[in-house]
């Protein structure tokens, strides 16, 4: 059986059952990491022993009449998240062999509900970047064009069939353009809702964690297994906030979706018919759409990147080869601060830091940072007038087809990419990404932004949506076995 | 030209709390190096901070006992700059929003007259570790036992004139800190440093001179000391018509100097900004007007009270309050015992002494008060004399064990038996007949010589008083 033509769902199901070990299932699902790794560069490490063990233990729990959410699950977890079975690499050759001493509180979620840890997903440097291609082992190739990168390496496990749930983190959009650039759904919760502890963020602000599934019904099973208050992590008070949310949306004819009228950006013109299309689609459902106005999104992207490269230019400085990681040896402390930092920040990690940096010294913070945050609250503002008019709203992810994997982008093209994924990140609002159909053989993703805390309701709508807007799951070999 | 000298003092005061400002590793001095540690602290990645609710109760207790306005709303930035003591490559301070300020302390001036001390700001932060370097000097270690300890920040304004001052202000300070259990303030292993800002300027004038930050006085006395030093140091070179340089200097107590240790101009940019991973400090009035309600009556209230319910003299009810210790001592002892004068004394003289030499605290040492209710109360009932009462105190101070159980235990009650006194009185009068003659024949002195010999013959135990009288009757009778 292939994990991926069956929802995480249906494999708990299964297993909870008995009718499906997970032991046997994992057995499988290592061989094909293995094969589809080598094809397509997917892991940093692949699990053996430690998943077998987890599964045999899941098997146990099952025959001692415990059922599990997420029972047997084959999980892909991002390099970022802290998992004491194998290394935590952030992207750096200085990181290779440093396992940390303890679990992210996701992980930890996952593991609990059932799931297996098949292995850690390939991250760009210090996990900045929705590309893989500032990773030192280069990046994760699209499973449906392997010329062009995945964009998130959990994408490509769920898309290559390996995984069937997989553990992301987001903040310019890497888990939501990688699910768009693979055919995946992504979900990128509330912020607040899900423990960032032993998650290695570089900006406190905009670094979420979220997942991506192969099928929407798996993401509200996930959300509510990550999802809950922790002390480790204070912006999760905000979950305490959650009740009394609207959590269902029986009749879409009561639902009014909000959409941009004007795309700015240079959007392709093939992927400005499709975002059209499908808007027209939902529309056709009963769904009432409100054109809204979103004046300030080019301002956004612009003010994401200043106060990014700030928090990032601060977060980092705490990879001094001192207390962990790998040192390069030096004469005197600058020194061994220099090469140490030269050697373990590349890529946008590197330029992040250098900007960031000028941008809270005492030339840049009145000229940029102050500004980014003036231009941060407008965001707020205008994303919150555009919810008084809708329920959700309705996005292009990503402006261009995935990269190249073997050319060098111009950063800006880098940076150009996430002005439809940054607002959500700058507002706290839960977004989904929805495969809406392909070009040229390419999967191409939609956006839905819901309401703070409404990330149930936003996932209920979702699933409703999708079968008017994409026929299958986009897995390479899709379709039933 | 007559100068005017112009001081403030930036004193860090690390709080008394359980558990470091944003991890639950233990706040505790330790001899052993980064044992008091853990992933939060050390600054691996993916852990966030979580702000110690315990550290925002003290700072704000301390905050309102420098009489500041409180900030309902702050939050903490972070100070960012590289040493390999700060694990995170910045520190977490609060640098724009402090929770106090606008505050004062009331100190006496070198002419004894109440001055106003303003305090610009009571800010809260976390402490760095400490770099430990080899004897030979060619390697540094680093003890993060102390990184992550919540720290208040205590500025003054420059309103300090003299060294006399300074030294006056940081003592209430103290006296405030510790009365209201915010901090040890123990200089020595370094729960309460101070830094201080000096400049003269011609007198008269109003504004400030260029000054020098002094660092490193490891006491009161070496703060009064380091700014003695540069007031001469600074009106030498001013009075010899050059500029003071702006710079920071430190203070070496074995050869009572100071010598420069870096220049102001290669100042940091410490790039303060918000920290994103916490959440703003946020405070009701409610609480803030029961952290008020629930400050304790500090040390010059209480030496009012001593002296007026108690009857104390002054300088007994000065010295008894202060430290809140012997202060809260006393007052226990006295549910005990109702003479407070003699348990003054007996506090100020024998316990001070022996908390002294052993440097413990009255209120972890293991004389209770309640003991000391209990000697005092055998001395009063002549059960035993003050001399014995001095060698019980040291036994029940090294083993924690009641006096009355080591009278009895060690049979030392004082013989106050008129039956058994005269036997040996009788028997002293037989074996000394000379010193009778003496007596007799208008030597008084004599008398002594009896005494002691009774005093001998019972080891100490017989009650001096009543073999005084028996003694008497014994002779002249």
């Amino acid at each position: 059986m292939d994990s991926k033509t069956i929802s995480a769902g249906r494999i708990a199901d299964k297993v909870n059952k008995g009718e499906l070990k997970a032991r046997d299932l994992i057995e499988k699902v290592l061989q094909k990491a293995q094969e589809q790794n080598n094809k397509l560069n997917i892991f940093c490490s692949i699990a053996g022993a430690e998943a077998l063990e987890q599964a045999s233990a899941v098997d146990q729990k099952i025959e001692s009449g415990i059922c599990l959410p997420l029972a047997g699950v084959p999980l892909a977890v991002k390099d970022d998240f802290m998992y004491k079975a194998l290394p935590t690499t952030l992207g750096s050759s200085q990181f290779k062999s440093f396992n940390p001493p303890y679990n992210a509180a996701t992980v930890e979620k996952l593991i609990a509900a059932g799931a297996v840890v098949v292995g850690k997903t390939n991250i760009d440097n210090m996990g900045i970047g929705s590309a893989t291609l500032d990773s030192p082992q280069g990046p994760t190739l699209n499973p449906h064009e392997p010329k062009r990168v995945a964009g998130s390496a959990g994408a490509a496990a769920l898309a290559a069939g390996i995984c069937s749930l997989a553990l992301e983190s987001d903040s310019s959009g890497a888990l939501r353009q990688g699910a768009s650039h693979c055919g995946v759904f992504g979900l990128l919760p509330s912020a607040g809702l899900v423990s960032r502890h032993g998650l290695a963020i570089h900006s406190g602000s905009f670094c979420r964690a979220g997942v991506s599934a192969l099928f929407p019904e798996d993401l509200p099973v996930a959300l509510n297994v990550i999802s809950g208050y922790d002390p480790r992590d204070a912006a999760t008070a905000a979950f305490r906030e959650m009740n009394n949310r609207r959590e269902k949306t029986d009749d879409l004819s009561n639902l009014v979706i909000g959409y941009l009228e004007a795309l700015p950006g240079s959007v392709a013109d093939l992927r400005r018919s499709l975002f059209k299309d499908t808007l027209d689609q939902i529309a056709a459902l009963g769904v009432g759409k409100v054109e809204v106005i979103f004046k300030h999104l080019p301002e956004a992207l612009r003010a994401f990147q200043v106060i990014a490269a700030a928090e990032a230019s601060s977060t980092l400085l705490r990879y001094d080869g001192i207390r962990y990681g790998q040192a390069i040896e030096a004469d005197d402390l600058e020194l061994l601060y220099c090469k140490t930092r030269r050697a373990t920040l590349n890529g946008e990690a590197l330029t992040r830091s250098i900007f960031g940096t000028y941008f809270l010294s005492k030339g840049g913070y009145e000229l940029y940072y102050r500004q980014a945050l003036k231009v941060w609250t407008l965001v707020r503002q205008e994303l919150k007038a555009a919810f008084e008019q809708c329920d959700l709203l309705l996005m292009p992810v990503v402006r261009t087809e995935p990269f190249l994997a073997s050319g060098e982008p111009v950063f800006t093209d880098l940076y150009e990419n996430d002005l439809y994924t940054v607002p959500a990140s700058m507002t706290g609002n839960p977004a989904v990404c929805l495969p809406a159909g392909d070009l040229d053989g390419i999967p191409v993703g939609v956006q839905l932004i819901g309401k703070r805390l409404e990330d149930v309701f936003l996932l209920s709508a979702a699933v409703k949506i999708t079968p008017v807007i994409t026929s299958a799951p986009q897995g390479l070999d899709g379709g039933g076995n | 030209m007559e100068y005017e000298v112009v001081i403030g003092l930036e004193v860090h005061v690390e709080l008394l709390t359980e558990s470091k400002l944003f991890c639950a590793c233990p706040n505790r001095f330790a001899a052993e190096p980064n044992v008091n540690t853990c992933p939060g602290c050390l600054g691996f990645p993916g852990i966030l901070p979580q702000l110690n609710g315990a550290a925002v109760k003290k700072a704000l207790t301390a905050a309102l006992a420098f009489n500041c306005e409180i900030a309902l709303f702050s939050y903490f930035d972070r100070k960012n700059y590289f040493y390999p003591d700060l694990s995170k490559g910045y520190q977490i301070s609060q640098f724009h929003v402090p929770i106090g300020s606008k505050g004062h302390l009331d100190i006496e001036d070198d002419q004894g007259s109440i001055k106003n001390v303003r305090i610009g700001r009571v800010h809260m932060e976390e402490d760095a570790g400490k770099l430990v370097h080899s004897p030979a000097g060619d390697t540094s270690l680093v003890d993060y036992n102390r990184a992550g300890v919540p720290l208040i920040e205590v500025v003054t304004e420059p309103d300090l004139r003299t060294p006399g001052e300074a030294r006056r202000y940081l003592e209430k300070l103290k006296s405030i800190l510790q009365y209201a259990r915010i901090s040890d303030c123990k200089m020595e292993e370094g729960s309460l440093r101070c830094d201080a800002n000096i400049s003269l300027r011609p007198a008269g004038s109003d504004t400030l001179g260029s000054k020098t930050e002094l660092k490193n006085m490891n006491s009161f006395k070496a703060v009064e000391k380091s700014l003695e030093h540069e007031i001469k140091r600074q009106r030498a070179i001013l009075k010899s018509g050059q500029e003071v340089v702006s710079q920071t200097l430190r203070w070496e107590e074995s050869s009572q100097e100071t010598i420069v240790m870096r220049g102001k101009l290669q100042a940091h940019d410490y790039r303060c900004f918000v920290d994103p991973e916490l959440a703003p400090v946020q405070l009701t009035a409610e609480e803030v007007a029961e952290a008020r309600e629930n400050l304790p009556e500090m040390a010059e209230a209480r030496a009012a009270r001593f002296v007026s319910d108690y009857s104390l003299p002054a300088y007994d009810a000065a010295v008894l309050t202060a430290s809140r210790n012997l202060a809260d001592y006393f007052e226990a002892c006295l549910a005990g015992y109702d003479n407070p004068k003699a348990a003054g004394n007996w506090i100020m003289g024998e316990l001070t002494a022996r908390l002294n030499s052993t440097g413990s605290e009255a209120d972890s040492c293991r004389f209770t008060p309640l003991f000391m209710a209990e000697l005092l109360k055998m001395i009063d009932e002549g059960l035993i004399s003050g001399k014995l009462a001095k060698e019980i105190l040291d036994q029940s101070f090294a083993s924690g064990k009641s006096p009355r159980q080591i009278v009895e235990k060690e049979n030392l009650t004082q013989i106050s038996d008129h039956g058994e006194l005269e036997k040996v009185i009788r028997q002293m009068i037989e074996e000394h007949p000379d010193s009778v003659e003496n007596y007799r024949g208008g030597k008084t002195k004599a008398l002594g010589f009896l005494v002691g010999q009774v005093m001998k013959e019972t080891k100490g135990k017989a009650n001096p008083q009543l073999v005084n009288e028996l003694l008497l009757k014994a002779l002249d009778g």
